[in-house]
């Protein structure tokens, strides 16, 4: 058992737990910093992450009984998840003041959040995702509900509760239903026997009830109906790290149930996918049309951006699954950037009012350019992260177009997105630019670290949009190691029972004590 | 005689749950909350057929003991005199029983087509011991992953709880 495999996970603990004690000692007036204390170690184990952790010769190991797993894609995930939070814990710095209490809480937090989605990315098992699933979303029940002063906080907080906790029960409801039929909780062992299963009904109903629960999480239509009112009441550092890594966690769980667990199952769901990508699309593209608060627009947009990713889950095919990590990549920078600049300008604003952006370019030209080439980039123009995202996106889904013909109508109606979308997008850009009478001409301050992560944020959108090629080896690597294990599964068919771990057998003694199924 | 007990559990569990959220009788918050301890206890029976002796227990201990004081604390101290008031709307009727009964009927289709599960007979593993070992063994990482979720709801309530606002 080797404890250096779980390295992000319990530094990121630690981290959480550390600050929650530190608060105990330090004044009030000191708790702000603690956001900075919080966000260097963040990136202490971001850079430790990319400078020590390699993956062995085979490029992927296992721990706890093949229950985690750490690959390829489960690395680009975690290092994804520590730049979010990263930027996520400056943002909370400046959201500071308008936290009345508990504001170390809110950074642990959201370190807590951090740590269930390193966890999520790394589940090779139904129970290591159920439990990670479930520690993201409490802890997010939490950050969104943490401006008790605001009513619609804590309306969010009450609405992502109740919905949070319907979808929970149709995953364990799934979860149970495959577990009953097949058997097997382990993902690996499961494709071992799924093929068998095809003609299982009440498998198959299992395996949706769980698409359900995870269809929440990336906000998917028909599950996305939280969205906007969550998006529009959470504090905005929180909807940031929920558009973000929340969705993310989602897709890489989506990922690894669909293409690892039950391969053979998902491509006979093509139909399914391509039908959910394309409604997903049109309703957050047409439903963002009349939006005029920022967040809640940003909210639809989002719903619309997870269509645009499911179409590639639904090319079922390698370039596809690369093209969602290169596009959530894009989306990172994007967002952040984005909610960056809501974060300075509206915090002390009562709504979030497009109009409210008027004279930003005056106010500071440096934050009204984040926020437009953001809303470039979320439209898909050239020469920003989203339009080469979206690129290789319809690449992948125009190269399946030879088996089936939905695929060519379903990039049509992806297209007929971008195209709706742009208007809204522009609407923001026109408010910041547009000389109209701004409400607060004072300018606005923009603190170093502040500065420092925008300026990340578009090298970022630019890098992507520009250089795509080492981000684009980065991702088809990632989604190589899904094809990879799949591959091995079919080659050997049943897999060797786990070894034993050292550890295990030194708890238990020997080893007939441990039956290994209830 | 086991079967036969199966589908009293069932039932009562159906048909006391159904009283849960849709007393004819009485829309008072209270009963509703009785007779959640009742579904649970019907649950619990079912536990034991399946020889989960520990979940039974754990099901009667913790939920229809220490939850529930909890849930009837709230709701003696809200005042839900409003909530009782309230009509139900015809949409929201019609709405809920539709996507109820959709998922029902697929449910009940697909079971119809689909052959029984791994036949398992029950054996007695469902005790203490058994349960511990798989704990602290394969589910060691779940388990402890757990540990700091408690923790998160407990920050959690106490903020959201906390008095004063300062």
């Amino acid at each position: 058992m080797n404890i250096a495999l779980l390295s992000h996970e319990w530094l990121v603990l630690l981290l959480g737990l550390g600050l929650l004690l530190a608060d105990l000692w330090l004044p009030p007036a000191a708790r702000r910093k603690l956001g900075y204390v919080a966000a260097l170690g963040v990136a202490a184990i971001l850079l430790y992450s990319i400078l020590f952790v390699r993956l062995p010769a085979g490029g992927v190991e296992y721990a706890f009984g093949r229950m985690y797993i750490l690959d390829s894609l489960a690395l680009f995930f975690k290092r994804f998840f520590l730049l979010a939070a990263l930027a996520v814990l400056l943002m909370s710095v400046e959201f500071a003041a308008e936290i009345q209490s508990g504001l170390t809480e809110y950074y642990a937090l959201t370190l807590f959040a951090l740590a269930g989605m390193l966890f999520a990315c790394s589940a090779n098992d139904f129970t290591l995702l159920f439990v990670s699933l479930e520690l993201i979303t409490i802890s997010f029940y939490i950050l969104t509900s943490f401006q008790r002063a605001r009513t619609l906080s804590l309306e969010a907080g009450v609405k992502y509760l109740i919905i949070g906790a319907l979808s929970t029960s149709f995953t364990v409801f799934g979860i149970a239903l495959v577990y009953g039929t097949s058997g097997k909780l382990n993902f690996q062992d499961l494709a071992a026997v799924a093929p068998q299963l095809i003609g299982n009904k009440l498998f198959l109903f299992g395996l949706l009830w769980v698409m359900v629960g995870l269809g929440f999480k990336i906000a998917a239509f028909p599950f996305q109906i939280w969205a906007p009112d969550v998006y529009q009441g959470a504090p905005s550092p929180t909807t940031a790290f929920l558009a973000i890594g929340s969705k993310a966690a989602g897709f890489a769980l989506v990922l690894r149930v669909l293409f690892t667990a039950v391969p053979a199952i998902t491509a006979q769901w093509s139909h399914l996918l391509i039908v959910i990508s394309a409604v997903t699309i049109l309703y957050g593209n047409l439903c963002a049309l009349p939006q005029r608060n920022v967040k809640r627009l940003l909210g639809y947009s989002s719903i619309a951006h997870a269509g645009y990713m499911l179409l590639g889950v639904a090319a079922l095919s390698a370039a596809g699954q690369s093209a969602i990590l290169y596009y959530l990549s894009g989306y990172l920078f994007t967002v952040l950037a984005a909610f960056t600049v809501i974060c300075l300008v509206m915090r002390h604003a009562e709504g979030e009012d497009i109009s409210r952006l008027a004279g930003l370019n005056q106010r500071s030209p440096l934050l009204a350019a984040a926020m437009a080439l953001a809303m470039v980039s979320l439209a898909g123009v050239p020469p920003m992260a989203g339009f080469f995202g979206k690129f290789l996106l319809f690449k992948a889904a125009l190269a399946q177009g030879a088996t089936q013909h939905g695929y060519y109508w379903l990039v049509g109606i992806a297209i007929l997105g971008v195209v709706i979308s742009l208007y809204y997008y522009f609407g923001v850009i026109r408010a910041i630019y547009w000389p109209g009478n701004a409400p607060d001409p004072s300018p606005i301050p923009v603190s170093r670290p502040i500065l420092l992560s925008i300026y990340a944020c578009v090298a970022g959108m630019f890098f992507l949009g520009l250089y795509p090629n080492p981000v684009v080896t980065l991702t088809s690597k990632a989604a190589s190691a899904l094809q990879a294990e799949t591959a091995a599964i079919h080659a050997t068919a049943t897999l060797p029972k786990a070894p034993r771990a050292a550890w295990t057998r030194s708890l238990l003694g020997p080893a007939s004590a441990a039956p290994s199924r209830p | 005689m086991q079967d036969i007990l199966f589908y009293i559990f069932a039932y009562l569990a159906l048909q006391f749950g159904f009283l849960v959220v849709a007393n004819p009788f009485s829309r008072n918050p209270v009963t509703s909350a009785m007779f959640l301890v009742l579904t649970i206890a019907s649950l619990a029976g079912l536990f034991v057929l399946l020889h989960a002796f520990f979940l039974a227990a754990v099901q009667v201990l913790v939920y229809a003991g220490a939850v529930m004081v909890l849930f009837l604390f709230v709701i003696m101290l809200l005042d839900l005199r409003a909530e009782e008031r309230e009509r139900l709307r015809t949409f929201e009727v019609v709405a809920g029983l539709i996507s109820a009964g959709a998922i029902l009927f697929i449910f009940l289709a697909t079971l119809v087509h689909s052959p029984p599960g791994i036949q398992q007979s029950p054996t007695a593993e469902g005790g203490t011991i058994a349960l511990g070992r798989l704990l602290f063994s394969h589910y060691l990482l779940p388990f402890e992953i757990v540990s700091v979720l408690l923790l998160v709801a407990m920050v959690g309530v106490v903020l959201l709880s906390k008095k004063n606002l300062k």
